[in-house]
């Protein structure tokens, strides 16, 4: 595959970000590669019912 | 591979209000970024803390492998500056956390993980207080 990208101007007015997290990015610039991978799990057991215990987990 | 490390950016008023959890706020270039972070995150229905509570070996969350999907097809890339500037008039963050990276300029290769267990505690039914 040949991937041909013409720069022309690229010019941004104003940027408002209330926050950037959790390995996140924000990049005014050029990359080669960027990986991004990501897990957020909430599975069912994470929802306990019942006295406030410490953590036990399995 | 094609080098693309050629535009200059140019961020006339920049303004972080936080950084934290091993963040990175970078003006400059950079080769090689890497960025990891792993929470637990509790939520409890009532105030409770007990300090040290668990082990992130303990969950599949922080030890399952993430599989990465491999590029088969060879792409040659062919980037023309035609006019080599980035230009951003302003730039307001208010937060910038947990292994995350603001840069103002290039880099070459990112590669960033985060893994995140969110619990939630209840304190036992209280349904029937009608």
């Amino acid at each position: 595959m040949n991937f041909q990208v013409y720069n022309r101007d690229l010019c941004v007015g104003d940027i408002r970000v209330i926050g950037v997290a959790s390995s996140s990015l924000l990049m005014v610039g050029d990359t080669q590669t960027i990986q991004l991978a990501s897990i957020f799990d909430t599975p069912a057991e994470s929802l306990i019912i019942g006295p406030f215990v410490p953590l036990t987990p399995k | 591979m094609t080098l693309m490390l050629q535009r200059t950016s140019v961020v006339n008023y920049l303004k972080v209000e936080t950084l934290s959890f091993s963040s990175i706020l970078e003006i400059g270039d950079a080769t090689y970024t890497q960025g990891f972070s792993r929470a637990i995150a509790i939520q409890r229905e009532a105030e409770a803390f007990f300090g040290y509570e668990a082990d992130f070996k303990s969950y599949s969350t922080f030890t399952d492998p993430i599989p990465i999907p491999p590029i088969t097809e060879t792409i040659s890339i062919n980037t023309l500056q035609l006019n080599p500037i980035i230009k951003v008039q302003k730039i307001d963050v208010i937060g910038v956390s947990s292994s995350s990276i603001l840069q103002i300029g290039n880099a070459k290769h990112i590669s960033m993980e985060s893994r995140v267990d969110h619990i939630r505690h209840l304190l036992s039914n209280h349904s029937d207080d009608k």
